[in-house]
């Protein structure tokens, strides 16, 4: 499946998915507390859109579920990270880092144009 | 994995949301606040919780009839935008699924479908035979089909019929009617009750009444359809006949030339009479009995009637046969050929279809890539494509229906004795394989395209911005052109062969002339074989009369009409002793008057032909000479039957005439017996030699008769010509359908040919405008692209060869004075496809070389 390209919030959600559970296997309430501390809260992400995002990885294959018991004794969904899944976080972190190179270059290109 | 089932799921989203929900309230708690406090604000932040739960099960749904819909308007709108390219499908479609479906739907009346009765399956037909004689009468006496019917445990019932031809004479002028005698139980064994009135009870056939049930066919036209017409008359053979029934147009049989039915008014002393052979047996099996059950049951019958009456039934055997089987007969084999053609058809269709489909992948796929981005997976998309060559292929259905409903008339006219040709309509079961073909057809033209231009990397490569890239190279589309040839080319040699075949029999000489043969018959009943001396003074004086009738060169009668295949081989007996004593003689047996030989023109070769009547003489042809004589003289020596029958004693063989193919034309002429009868059977074939046009004296004929006889008809009035012309109707039929499908099929492959090569054209028209601008000849741009078409029909037609070879054994047994690896059939159709290929490629190679450079190159 390629990488939604024209849709960059929500493959970036996606990206950012794979790689918390890639750290490993945690619930929904657990990524985005991840998320938001690893981001020092610039990052927050909505309910609304984690749970239909991990449902849709799932779907997918990228990530598996399953139900196991939390810190506190309770039962909770874990997802963890699929050998397909591995393959598209490798290959969405390395699209990533092409393309924010490719902005910073380029934002880099117009201040020094802006000295001269 | 496996999806757990709806309820399971919803459940497991609620523990899931409410984990986070409750981990909300921890969080919260743990900072101070209040439990309700921490409750409320919780609930507040997660949000709506249902709306969630809706928008999560959403993700596992599949939307079908909503993403169907979305696909079915698209796929409307791509045919509106292309309706050039829409236009050929649907019309390519409807040829492939037309024909086919044409065929099918004579298969599936004559061959699928039972008989048109109830349980007709269940329908027999019997016969006796004697299994140590070669030739042997199938028709049974009627007390024996009475103890068949007492004796057995298999059937429900047995009854028996004949036929004959009567005039009646209610009328102003004597009209011939086909009457069905019938014994007992006729209706229900068919198990089809009268529409109207009453079928035939035991009273009417024990005290002998004058009954009879009317066909739809008489009722409709001599009683106009009235119901009144019951207890109205027939006048027939001066009897009166009282009208107590009428048939349903849908009862055919027996003989749908059969005008009335009735009770057999036969004396008591012939019904005991165990040597008579009038009645065709038909019996319904009882549920769940085999056929071999059957047989078996009528084996010990039989073997029971033998020992009780040792001198007529102790070498009689039963036997029995499917009554669809006997109806259909050898006609199978021509259909199954014919449908294996326009199956190649619909497949040479679906790849012409498939190879226009991959060309057009390269316009489509910047829309394809764009829907990747938007998220699309690739199911949806192949869907989406799929969609659009379905709705093709069910317009093109539609036609083919159309095209289907008009094959009963083709076949009707083509070959208008096909057995159950009138079974032939457009039903539901059509309906259905129709749009079986169109949904097998679109994914066998439509699955490859669809995946191949969902390919990730080639979309992907054009997502990233790549414009008209230079396909060099199109092996699957030349592939597919190469595949239609061959098919093609083997349908063409199949249909050529066949022609052949058609043409050599139109050259054969039948050894008779058929030209300028009027053929009739006159009205008679089997009861006047009561009195055999006075039937043949009446067939001799209605010979004599037709002899003297101005324009007629010569008249006589026969069994059989020449030409046509007619009866058994039986065996005889030189009584002077044969050549070869071991060897059994087998001979067709044929019953002809004085001035046959004559009127057919078949020479007399030695002695004398049937030139006195009812002197029992027999004639042999040269071939039954030079089999059983091997050059000695026989004249005089005398032939006997076998087994010996009271009906025809020894017989003189007086004269050797010249071999005739009197068993039809694609029959090669066998050893004939001749004995000179005019009158075997109430109304023997009479042939008449006329100096002018036969149909001309036709009128004049039927006066004589009336003014002969009163009372009899002249019917079944047609020349010999049109009678050889229908008896080589199945073949007829299977020559011109399959030509015509070969025809079609090599208007396709060139059609594919023209096509493909356009559109390699098209995509490389920069290359070509640059080859001119550095200053390549138009001739060689024109060279290497009929080059590139011409290399494709080449492979295709050395493989259609290939597959000919493989598959024209299938036409054995079909094809005449050819062999089915004819020489020259082969190479014609090879030269035929190959100039077909040429001037089908010559055109899109030609409009290459006018491309103008600057323009192209200008355009990019």
């Amino acid at each position: 499946m390629p990488p939604e390209k024209s849709d960059l919030l929500q493959g970036t959600l996606d990206m950012l998915i794979l790689k918390i559970v890639a750290l490993g296997p945690v619930h929904g309430y657990g990524i985005s507390q991840r998320i938001r501390q690893i981001s020092k809260d610039v990052l927050q992400v909505q309910q609304g859109s984690l749970y239909p995002a991990l449902h849709r990885l799932e779907k997918r294959g990228w990530l598996k579920a399953e139900w196991g018991e939390s810190d506190n004794g309770r039962e909770a969904k874990f997802y963890g990270l699929s050998p397909k899944g591995r393959k598209q976080l490798a290959e969405e972190e390395s699209n990533w880092q092409r393309l924010a190179g490719a902005v910073s270059e380029i934002l880099r290109a117009r201040s020094t144009e802006a000295e001269s | 994995m496996s999806q757990p089932p709806k309820s399971d799921r919803d459940a497991q989203f609620d523990r899931e949301l409410r984990f986070h929900i409750d981990k909300l309230i921890e969080e919260k708690m743990a900072a101070g606040v209040p439990p309700d406090e921490a409750r409320r604000q919780a609930v507040l932040e997660f949000g709506g919780k249902a709306q969630l739960t809706e928008e999560l099960r959403d993700v596992y749904q599949v939307r079908i009839v909503e993403s169907a819909m979305r696909n079915l308007r698209s796929a409307l709108r791509f045919i509106r935008k292309s309706p050039s390219f829409s236009a050929t499908v649907i019309v390519t479609l409807a040829l492939g699924i037309g024909a086919n479906t044409a065929v099918f739907s004579a298969i599936d009346a004559i061959l699928l479908r039972p008989m048109p009765f109830p349980n007709g399956d269940q329908l027999m037909q019997l016969a006796q035979y004697n299994p140590k004689a070669k030739s042997s009468e199938p028709h049974v006496a009627p007390v024996r089909v009475e103890d068949w019917n007492r004796m057995n445990s298999t059937f429900q019932g047995m009854t028996g019929y004949f036929t004959q031809d009567v005039s009646e004479t209610s009328g102003d002028i004597p009209e011939k009617l086909t009457q069905g005698l019938v014994a007992p139980r006729f209706f229900s064994v068919w198990g089809i009750p009268p529409a109207l009135g009453r079928g035939f009870v035991l009273d009417d056939y024990l005290a002998g009444r004058n009954v009879v049930v009317l066909s739809d066919r008489l009722w409709r036209r001599r009683f106009a359809a009235n119901p009144n017409a019951i207890g109205r008359t027939l006048r027939v053979e001066g009897f009166t006949f009282s009208i107590v029934g009428v048939m349903p147009a849908s009862f055919l049989f027996p003989d749908r030339t059969v005008d009335f039915w009735s009770p057999v008014l036969l004396n008591p002393q012939i019904n005991q009479f165990r040597e008579a052979t009038w009645y065709t047996v038909i019996g319904r099996l009882k549920p769940g009995v085999t056929l071999a059950q059957a047989r078996a049951d009528l084996a010990t019958v039989q073997s029971q009637l033998g020992k009780a009456y040792p001198k007529t039934d102790a070498a009689l055997a039963v036997r029995i046969e499917p009554l669809k089987q006997l109806t259909v007969g050898g006609v199978g084999r021509s259909l199954w050929i014919l449908f294996g053609a326009v199956s190649v058809l619909l497949l040479i269709a679906c790849t012409n279809i498939a190879a226009l489909l991959l060309a057009r992948t390269a316009d489509r796929q910047r829309e394809i890539a764009i829907r990747y981005s938007l998220g699309a997976a690739r199911l949806s998309i192949v869907a989406q494509l799929l969609t659009e060559v379905l709705v093709l292929a069910l317009a093109g259905s539609a036609v083919a229906l159309a095209l289907a409903g008009g094959a009963s008339t083709a076949f009707r006219a083509l070959a208008k004795d096909l057995p159950r040709v009138d079974e032939i309509v457009l039903n539901g079961r059509l309906l259905a394989y129709t749009v079986i073909c169109a949904v097998l057809t679109t994914l066998l033209c439509g699955l490859y395209p669809a995946l191949r231009a969902t390919r990730r990397n080639l979309a992907g490569s054009l997502a990233q911005g790549s414009r008209t890239q230079v396909s060099g190279r199109n092996p699957v589309q030349w592939l597919l052109v190469g595949v239609q040839v061959a098919l093609a080319v083997t349908l063409l040699i199949g249909a050529g062969l066949l022609l052949r075949s058609f043409q050599a029999l139109g050259r054969v000489s039948p050894g008779f002339d058929a030209d300028h043969v009027l053929t009739f018959r006159i009205s008679a009943n089997w009861g006047e074989t009561g009195n055999l001396n006075r039937m043949q003074q009446r067939v001799d004086r209605e010979l004599d009369t037709l002899r003297h009738v101005p324009g007629v060169e010569a008249a006589a009668t026969s069994l059989a009409l020449p030409g046509l295949l007619w009866g058994l081989p039986g065996e005889f007996r030189i009584v002077e002793g044969a050549a070869d004593p071991n060897r059994k003689i087998i001979a067709m047996p044929r019953l002809v008057s004085a001035g046959y030989f004559e009127t057919m023109r078949i020479p007399v070769l030695a002695g004398a032909a049937c030139s006195v009547d009812r002197s029992g003489g027999v004639v042999v042809n040269r071939r039954f000479a030079d089999v059983y004589f091997a050059g000695r003289t026989f004249l005089g020596n005398h032939l006997a039957t076998v087994p010996a029958n009271p009906y025809s004693p020894p017989a003189e063989i007086r004269g050797i005439v010249a071999d005739a193919r009197e068993e039809g034309l694609q029959r090669e002429p066998e050893p004939t017996v001749y004995t000179c009868y005019s009158a075997p059977v109430p109304s023997p074939a009479i042939v008449v030699r006329t100096h002018g046009e036969p149909m001309a004296i036709a009128e004049t004929i039927r006066r004589k008769i009336h003014e002969l006889e009163p009372a009899r008809s002249v019917y079944d009035v047609s020349p010999l010509e049109e009678h050889l012309h229908d008896a080589l109707g199945e073949h007829r039929m299977r020559t011109i359908l399959l030509t015509f499908f070969a025809l079609t099929a090599v208007s396709l492959a060139c059609v594919g040919l023209y096509g493909t090569l356009s559109y390699v054209v098209s995509l490389r028209r920069r290359e070509v405008g640059l080859r001119l601008a550095i200053g390549a000849l138009p001739g060689q741009i024109v060279n290497s692209f009929l080059w590139e078409g011409l290399r494709a029909s080449l492979l295709g037609c050395a493989a259609g060869l290939a597959l000919a070879a493989l598959f024209t054994r299938l036409l054995s047994g079909m094809l005449y004075g050819v062999t089915a690896l004819d020489a020259a059939t082969f190479c014609a159709v090879a030269l035929l496809m190959l100039l077909t290929g040429i001037v089908s490629a010559l055109v899109p190679a030609a409009k290459a070389a006018r491309v103008e450079p600057m323009q192209v190159l200008r355009e990019e």
